[in-house]
């Protein structure tokens, strides 16, 4: 994007930025569709009342707007929609109040089923379902937890007995049946 | 009596075996005495905040891998967490489309399982299937075993305390498909600290969200942080002794958060641990040692009322 | 409708029989039409004239421009009258459009109106199929192939009269029912007001001013409302329900219940002596709870008519036993407390049902508060603090504190255009009452700060856009664009702090108001469901009675003679409704005036041997033709009320015994057409056999 130096006649300097107007190029027609590939509802009966926004917890925190991100959707500025896929709570809010019935959350979660397809992968998808294939469990067994079951009386989460190998191999054969291993790049992580 | 299956899912038996130890405990002989058995099998839910929002196909794979071990035993599955339980029911949801069941099962048919659902009568030759039921810890309480069940059960009723309750996002919305509670106007886990002797306070957006949600937490923990540190102002503002939720991951939230924005914080407990107190267990074994912020305070007041 | 008394043989006058001719041979006459380029310029119709004309039967075949001109029809009248043609197949478009032409052109030409097939090569070919012209052309042809061998099998029909009551039964009495009533009674027809309230006047009684004019609403509906009790035409039946209607268009027998008011109406003159001496207080609905009303109460001054009304729940006599301070206070002995409903039975040969709508009532614990706050109020409870003649005489309080609001905030679609709640459709006056409103409050008040949250502003009607410009200019009325999503209240100034994003600002604010209306929307009322069962007319997806046609037939509901008007058919403005009121009137009129309506012979014939009377015709139909009865020679039989019968088929396709037969649409006629839409082109087929048509299908 270049950029025009001027001088007003004021003498106040402006940097005017070019490219101001949305070409057509930057649309992509079928983006609404993908959307309902994933499982979001139909973008295009949005009215844009902002109920959306109002309601939402991070939109009240940060530059990031509920409505706009659905009129993304419905012109299909994909790009405009990257930065803010992974910041929605899931609080389902918005899909509460909505007047138009669709649900914005899933919408997001639409655009997150996207983005992991063109490689956009946040680490912590890739921890958790590390986690998942070797423990189980998403969130990694702790040493010193283990210590206080222990105390407690209860039994160690991370065993390694025979039947909790299967629940692993097990674990494997999904993962990899989905491919979601390759979508999401731990390979390497599922034996079977 | 219906028959539950214990799902624990991650964040408790890895970060609050206190919350396990309390549920175990008022389930168990000294509590409720539930017909109610252990799965080891059963893995993570899987997370709706990973799993559910890159890939609805694996998710739901490894959600139906949960619900044949249910469907197996033929028991209905107890969460103490709110993302399992939102999990796992909307996985019971999407395979009421035959479609969607048998795709699922040409997959689970390589690790020999199938999902049908709980065969619940017979009509004629036809069997009738229901999806495995999924129920949350605080359901169970409430409409199974009933608030006047509860409150008989209290031996060390907890006056003086004043409780925020926290109900968490996945526990009311979305209210596509069911809802246990009302989504406007919740009331369960108000009236399960009300049976426990205990006050339970209302507050500014009780029904807010705790901010930890969709990986928001895992992703961006400052805005996670500030969204709690919203909810801990409104709850500081009406003098709460403690939060009551009955998510693991709000508590993780609360818990961790609080950390970064005061000094002392406010004390989190699960719905279970609450339940044990009152029921008399020695706190010692509520694992409050695992809490970051620091229990003192309370079980100080609770040993003086 | 319940069970009517069928159609008695003798009161039925029968039209002249049109000379048919010898019928036991088809000689059938198919005529193309080109319909300009509409059909011709995708179907080749010179060669569906050439295929038609080698079909078995057929002795004439044409092709014109436009059959439906003077031109077309004259050349059916020629080819009729030399091919000596008696049986008609018209290949153009909907019979919707001009199957009533052509049954007059061939009833000229002194054949059976009803031996005429229409054939749709256009709605149902040309226009679907521009794109493929040779294929369109095979369909055209397979479709006259069809429309001949059905109308080798048509037989003529006699068309029926039956005679129409001249009086008409008006059901609810806002500003709709009583224009309805008087452009009725003014056309000297006799006519039946039922008004479940004790007065007229409806919602727009309420009201303070009318958009977008400003007339006074009370002021231009009062004069109405006196007129409509003093014209002799018109029986008012105020506080009274409609029981039970039987019968059929023309003939309809009527049940009102007149609910006991305890006041008789003959005696009561509404000097108010009684409510002076009543001691019970309760809140007044009429001014939505802000003013009080005694136990015996007229609800506004204007009421008409101005009889007084016990309300038995709250009346002490009722509850305790005792008091009658009012039966001694009046000297007319109007008072009787044991006075009993009375039932009052009529006939009417239509009715327009007016049952009108009620405003939405805002959810508990929903997103708006209007149960927790107090300064959260709905608009017709605005309407009411704005009225000159309203509990605070038109000056606008604040429910708090009773303060003067220094800023307002208007919220608009609440109950409207949400599909969460099921109430998909716009409202229609929301948005212009809200502006009406903001501009009364800026008159009273020109300091008030008004903002207006809207989604979209609908200022469709003459003169609303004008409206709208002048409050944002002259008035200075704020409008943002946002659907509210957060009110809440300072507990000590008892102030609503409004969040919403400004979408056109692109930004979430917060601003601060003292009083805060919600723009509700319209939902069918309570009376409308009722009476909707009642008379059994159908309703649309969103609850309001569904009319005939959206657009050609308006007022006019599936039920003959039955119209509908007003809010009880969508939401809609004064105007609108005073206009379909007119239309009503004016449709039920023509019935009337011709005293006599023809019954479409179009309808379903019973044989009564094949009948064992399982009733599943009954259940199944949705006007309510096919009824039960114990047939003489023994058994349980069912029969048709004709004048009920629209010819739908439903009750023919359904019967297990195949006792009833469709007219028009017989078995053999629809598998000949079948037989012959399987049949190859140009093959010389004879008519098949009923028994063959039934085995190839």
């Amino acid at each position: 994007m270049g950029e025009v130096e001027k001088t007003f006649i004021s003498g106040l300097k402006e940097k005017l930025v070019e490219e101001k107007v949305i070409d057509e190029s930057q649309l992509d027609r079928d983006f609404a569709k993908e959307i309902t590939k994933y499982g979001g509802k139909d973008v295009m009966t949005c009215l844009q009342c902002g109920n959306c926004t109002g309601v939402c917890p991070i939109s009240l925190k940060i530059d990031y707007k509920t409505r706009s991100i659905i009129k993304y959707c419905q012109f299909g500025l994909k790009s405009y929609t990257l930065g803010t896929r992974w910041v929605c709570a899931t609080c389902y809010r918005c899909y509460e109040h909505c007047p138009a019935d669709i649900n914005p959350a899933e919408v997001m979660i639409a655009l997150r089923h996207i983005a992991v397809r063109e490689g956009v992968i946040p680490p912590f998808i890739k921890v958790a379902a590390t986690n998942l294939v070797r423990y189980g469990q998403s969130v990694k067994p702790d040493e010193e937890i283990n210590k206080i079951r222990n105390e407690l009386g209860l039994e160690q989460v991370h065993s390694s007995e025979p039947s909790y190998k299967k629940v692993l191999r097990e674990i494997g054969v999904l993962i990899h049946a989905s491919k979601y291993d390759k979508l999401i790049g731990i390979e390497e992580e599922v034996k079977i | 009596m219906t028959s539950y299956a214990y799902f624990f899912g991650c964040v408790i038996p890895n970060r609050y075996p206190g919350i396990e130890y309390a549920v175990r405990w008022v389930c168990g002989k000294e509590g409720f005495d539930l017909d109610v058995m252990d799965m080891p099998e059963f893995s993570c839910c899987p997370v709706p905040g990973i799993f559910y929002s890159t890939d609805k196909n694996t998710w739901l794979l490894l959600a139906a891998r949960n619900l044949v071990l249910a469907q197996e035993e033929r028991r209905d599955i107890m969460t103490v967490c709110n993302g399992c339980l939102t999990s796992l029911l909307k996985a019971t949801e999407y395979l009421q489309d035959p479609k969607a069941m048998g795709r699922v099962n040409r997959v689970l048919a390589q690790i020999g399982k199938k999902y049908t659902g709980v065969p619940r009568k017979t009509e004629g030759r036809r069997k009738v299937f229901e999806p495995v039921k999924v129920r949350h810890y605080i359901d169970v309480m409430a409409r199974d075993m009933g608030l006047e069940t509860i409150a008989s059960k209290v031996k060390r009723p907890l006056k003086n305390i004043t409780v925020a309750v926290h109900y968490g996002c996945h526990y009311l919305r979305p209210t596509e498909n069911q809802t246990i509670d009302d989504p406007n106007n919740p009331v369960l886990i108000d009236q399960i600290v009300e049976a426990c002797g205990a006050t339970p306070v209302d507050y500014e957006d009780k029904l807010d969200c705790c901010g930890a949600g969709g990986g928001v937490r895992s992703h961006v923990v400052d805005l996670a942080n500030s969204l709690t540190e919203d909810k801990c102002k409104n709850i500081s503002a009406v003098g709460a002794d403690c939060i009551v939720t009955g998510c693991p991951f709000c508590l993780l939230q609360f818990d961790n958060a609080q950390k970064t924005f005061s000094k002392d914080g406010i004390p989190v407990m699960h719905v279970s641990q609450l339940q044990a107190l009152s029921m008399g267990i020695d706190p010692i074994s509520l694992g409050f040692d695992t809490h970051h912020v620091s229990a003192h305070s309370l079980l100080r007041k609770l040993r003086g009322a | 409708m319940g069970s009517p008394e069928p159609l008695e043989k003798d009161s039925v006058e029968r039209t002249p029989s049109q000379g048919t001719r010898d019928a036991t041979e088809p000689r059938i006459g198919v005529f193309v039409c080109h319909c300009g380029s509409n059909i011709a310029g995708v179907v080749d119709c010179v060669k569906v004239r050439d295929a038609a004309e080698k079909l078995p039967g057929v002795v004439v075949a044409r092709d014109n421009k436009y059959t439906c001109s003077d031109l077309g029809q004259e050349e059916i009248l020629k080819a009729i009258k030399e091919g000596d043609v008696n049986r008609v197949v018209i290949a153009s478009c909907s019979p919707r459009l001009h199957e009533p032409t052509f049954r007059a052109c061939i009833q000229r030409a002194g054949l059976n109106p009803y031996v005429l097939h229409m054939v749709n090569i256009r709605e149902q070919c040309s226009w679907v199929h521009a794109h493929e012209k040779e294929n369109a052309t095979q369909k055209a042809i397979d479709l006259v192939r069809m429309g001949v061998s059905k109308a080798a099998r048509l037989e003529p029909l006699e068309a029926r009269e039956v005679p129409v009551e001249r009086a008409a039964l008006v059901v609810g009495g806002g500003v709709t029912g009583i224009q309805s009533a008087l452009d009725l009674a003014n056309m000297g027809f006799k006519v039946y007001l039922v008004e479940s309230k004790p007065s007229i006047g409806g919602v727009m009684a309420q009201l303070d001013k009318t958009f977008p004019t400003g007339d006074c609403a009370i002021c231009i509906l009062a004069p109405k409302m006196v007129e409509l009790s003093r014209n002799p035409n018109i029986e008012l039946l105020s506080y009274s329900e409609v029981e039970e209607v039987k019968g059929y268009i023309g003939n309809y027998d009527v049940k009102v219940r007149r609910k006991a008011r305890f006041v008789h109406e003959d005696k009561c003159v509404g000097c108010g002596v009684c409510t002076d001496v009543c001691p019970v207080k309760v809140d007044n609905e009429f001014d939505m709870g802000f003013a009080k009303r005694k136990a015996i109460y007229v609800p506004f001054p204007q009421a008409v008519p101005l009889k007084y009304t016990v309300d038995k729940e709250n009346c002490l006599h009722f509850k305790k036993g005792k008091c009658q301070l009012c039966v001694k206070a009046c000297t007319n002995k109007a008072i009787d407390h044991k006075m009993e409903d009375e039932v009052l039975d009529f006939k009417v040969g239509t009715i327009i049902v007016a049952t009108g709508s009620e405003t939405y009532v805002p959810m508990r614990k929903g997103v708006y508060k209007y149960w927790e706050y107090e300064n959260v109020i709905s608009a017709l409870e605005l309407e009411r603090l704005l009225n000159a003649s309203g509990p605070t005489g038109g000056h606008l309080i604040r429910p708090s504190d009773k303060a003067t609001p220094k800023r307002v905030a208007f919220i608009q679609c609440v109950g409207s255009r949400n599909k969460k709640i099921g109430n998909n459709y716009c409202s229609r006056v929301c948005c212009m009452y809200a502006i009406k409103n903001a501009q009364i409050i800026k008159e009273h008040e020109p300091d008030t700060e008004i903002a207006v949250y809207y989604n979209d502003i609908r200022a469709f009607g003459k003169g609303f856009e004008e409206l709208y410009h002048r409050v944002r200019e002259e008035y200075g009325v704020e409008f943002f664009r946002g659907r509210p999503a957060k009110l809440s209240e300072d507990s000590a100034t008892k102030s609503i702090t409004i969040r919403a994003e400004e979408t056109l600002l692109n930004k979430i604010t917060e601003r601060e108001f003292d009083l805060v209306v919600l723009s509700t929307g319209l939902v069918p009322s309570e009376g409308s469901k009722r009476i909707g069962k009642i008379l059994s007319i159908t309703t649309s997806p969103d609850g309001f009675f569904m009319e005939a046609h959206p657009k050609l037939r308006p007022v006019d509901t599936a039920a003959d003679g039955v119209f509908v008007a007003g809010c009880a058919q969508a939401p809609k403005d004064i105007p609108d409704s005073v206009a379909q009121a007119k239309a009503a009137a004016s449709s039920a009129a023509a019935l009337m005036l011709t005293g006599k309506v023809r019954i479409e012979p179009l309808t379903v014939a019973i044989d009564e041997d094949l009948c064992v009377g399982c009733g599943l015709c009954a259940e199944l139909c949705p006007y309510g033709a096919p009824e039960l009865y114990e047939s003489e020679k023994g058994g349980t039989k069912a029969r048709i009320i004709e004048a009920l019968c629209h010819g739908c088929g439903t009750c023919a396709a359904s019967c297990p015994q195949k006792a009833l037969t469709a007219k028009q649409f017989t078995d053999e006629q629809i598998n000949s057409e079948i037989v012959a839409a399987l049949t190859p082109i140009c093959g010389a087929q004879k008519p098949p056999q009923k028994k063959n048509a039934e085995t190839e299908v």
